[in-house]
């Protein structure tokens, strides 16, 4: 019986980790950008990454294309899904003059409604293929680079990608002016000739995408089922709060934060108590995002860290 | 055909309960709870954990995992109850106390961290607690039985076996009835004003000296404790309890339908839009197999349970946003008497 080396298993957790954080940095910077443009938290954000992961499949299963070359075409079909939901759940719900929790309950009930389209098509899809679509993994296509997944790779780049075309197109163009402004004070900017309408389209199909994307990669890491949004929607939801649910900075730090605590800092833990906490990873990160709103509600970036350094 | 009635009585009665209780926290309290589900499961861990401990202990059953001596002890506790009718009907009071107490606790503390937080934060950490007990109760095979789920006494062991439904039937409706009662005085009071009140503006609440905070305390452990109920007699009514029957969209999902469908803050629309979407429920189920054939669909008719429970919410939500029947303005004696004088 051979044992593997210590430096072998810290390897493995914290590249299981870096993977994961990076997926749920995607998945919160889209439900962050949504919420700072549309000021709704989105509770479907987890079934677009599962719809993401489904198209991949299918070009899978279907051409034989590799999920990584399908990355592009989760990012435009999930763009769409996201413009879809904003026109067709949101807006005609915004312009009634929908309470905040109406809207809540909108984007509820239509992760219900993605959630029955994607269970009949994983069905339909098993029918066509012969071949059950109902829980699937795309570990075994992965491989490996210089002795580390790809997917670690894969996923890196694209949130390095993600964040440099973001901070081009925020500080360095006219249209990133005019979406900041509509964050900061959307009365303001329409006063001042800008369409706040383009903004919220733009910001719906940038956070169906990188949720699509997310969920692209996703397979790579873990099991996949119909109701898998539902599961990870609780991290989502902690690293965009712990982050700070009004700043896509926030959506950053906290999706490094949540994803080390459900995977090493876990890993951590079940040295102690025994591998059977290994299964709770999400009470960790609800026990950060509890921890969060009871110190400081706005998050880390609401924190006025200047004013806590002056105090000490 | 009896058997359709007799699962709408049922499942009407049970709803109406927990569609109740979310009206006192969302349609009169204006509280968001998106963890609704979570009271409903503590309803269960009192029949599967706690009850069926207390009998484990009673009658020193011994031997393996908690499913398998829970599977011995109802097998005892059922030939008690055949001969004893009143051994049951203690064991329906003693779990509907027990879960009341134990749900009215679980909804003053989960609500404790989000107490000061506005009501989109305040929907997303319920549904977080929620989600996550759910989990936990679905992965740990020592709080009722995980995944294998852990066996509950049947309580109407003394009637013959086709007459089962017909007693839970009267039970559910019997319970929703009390609540329904219960509910309409509780909320008939100035407490129930006072809950309106902070529905539409939480900082005139202040001012006229109220806390915000004790009062959510307050309004989460009375609708989390009726909650409660319909959890445990759900759990006698299946015999066994197990996790995954206490889901975010069985729970949680489906009573914000029934209360919008009917109408917020309005208990008679509430029991209203209960019966019509418990109604259609029943025959979705019933006729599954049917719709699937008819329809030629490649796919289980579950997901088009989905779909459609979906598409009503948003429909409700889009032009019905008040629901069947409207939430009425509230004319007590001396508002009556006030407008009277004044026309």
């Amino acid at each position: 019986m051979d044992i593997t080396p210590a430096w072998v298993i810290v390897k493995n957790i914290v590249e299981g980790s870096l993977i994961y954080s990076n997926l749920l940095v995607l998945l919160s910077i889209g439900l962050t950008i949504t919420y700072i443009t549309t000021a709704v938290p989105n509770f479907a954000q987890g079934s677009f990454a599962v719809f993401g992961s489904y198209v991949a499949l299918t070009m899978l299963r279907l051409f034989n294309i590799h999920p990584y070359a399908s990355l592009p075409v989760t990012f435009i079909l999930g763009g769409l899904l996201g413009i879809t939901t904003y026109l067709l759940i949101l807006r005609p719900l915004i312009r009634r003059g929908a309470t905040v929790v109406i809207l809540m309950i909108a984007t509820l009930a239509f992760d219900l409604i993605l959630l029955g389209i994607i269970g009949s098509y994983s069905d339909t899809l098993a029918v066509i293929t012969r071949k059950s679509a109902s829980k699937f993994t795309f570990i075994p296509k992965d491989f490996t680079i210089l002795s580390v997944s790809a997917s670690l790779f894969v996923s890196s780049l694209v949130i390095i990608l993600v964040l440099i075309s973001l901070i081009v197109l925020l500080y360095k163009t006219k249209f990133g002016i005019a979406l900041r402004a509509s964050m900061e004070n959307p009365s303001l900017a329409e006063v001042m000739g800008v369409n706040v309408e383009y903004t919220r389209l733009f910001s719906w199909f940038l956070s169906g995408a990188l949720a699509a994307m997310a969920g692209c990669l996703l397979p790579f890491k873990y099991e996949i089922v119909p109701s898998t949004g539902a599961i990870i929607i609780v991290s989502i939801f902690a690293s965009s709060i712990v982050g700070g649910l009004s700043s896509i900075y926030g959506a950053l730090i906290g999706g490094y934060i949540i994803g080390f605590s459900e995977t090493s800092v876990t890993y951590g833990l079940s040295t102690i108590f025994g591998t059977g906490i290994l299964l709770y990873g999400r009470v960790v990160s609800l026990i950060v995002l509890v921890i969060t709103l009871v110190i400081a509600p706005r998050g880390l970036t609401g924190v006025n860290w200047r004013r806590v350094l002056w105090k000490k | 055909m009896e058997e359709i009635i007799l699962n709408i009585a049922i499942w009407f009665g049970l709803y109406t309960i927990v569609s109740l209780s979310l009206n006192i926290e969302y349609g009169f309290a204006g509280i968001p709870n998106f963890g609704r589900a979570l009271a409903v499961l503590m309803g269960a861990f009192t029949v599967g954990a706690i009850v069926n401990r207390i009998l484990i202990f009673h009658f020193g059953v011994q031997g393996g995992a908690l499913t398998e001596v829970s599977g011995k002890t109802a097998s005892i506790v059922n030939d008690i109850i055949a001969s004893n009718p009143a051994f049951g009907i203690g064991l329906i009071i003693l779990s509907v106390a027990l879960a009341m107490v134990i749900g009215a606790v679980t909804g003053a503390l989960f609500i404790l961290p989000s107490a000061k937080l506005s009501e989109d934060y305040l929907a997303i950490t319920l549904l977080a607690i929620s989600e996550v007990a759910f989990m936990v109760f679905y992965y740990h095979t020592g709080i009722i039985g995980g995944y294998y789920g852990v066996t509950v006494p049947d309580v109407f062991a003394f009637l013959p076996g086709q007459y089962r439904s017909h007693a839970f039937a009267a039970i559910a409706i019997l319970f929703a009835l009390l609540v329904y009662i219960f509910v309409e005085r509780l909320l008939n009071s100035p407490y129930g004003r006072l809950l309106r009140a902070m529905r539409e503006n939480e900082s005139v609440v202040e001012a006229m000296g109220k806390s915000v905070m004790i009062l959510r305390i307050k309004t989460a452990a009375i609708g989390s404790s009726i909650a409660a109920i319909a959890g445990a007699l759900f759990s006698l009514y299946s015999a066994n309890v197990i996790a995954t029957s206490f889901s975010r969209v069985e729970w949680t999902f489906y009573p914000f339908l029934m209360v919008l469908l009917g109408g917020a803050g309005n208990n008679r629309g509430v029991v209203v839009g209960t019966f019509t979407f418990v109604l259609v429920k029943i025959m979705l189920t019933m006729y599954k197999y049917e719709i699937k054939s008819a329809l030629m669909l490649p796919f289980e008719a579950v997901w088009l349970e989905y779909i459609l429970f979906g598409l009503l919410m948003y429909f409700v939500l889009l032009y019905r946003p008040e629901g069947l029947i409207k939430e009425r303005p509230i004319f007590s004696k001396v508002i009556l008497e006030k407008v009277k004088k004044r026309a």
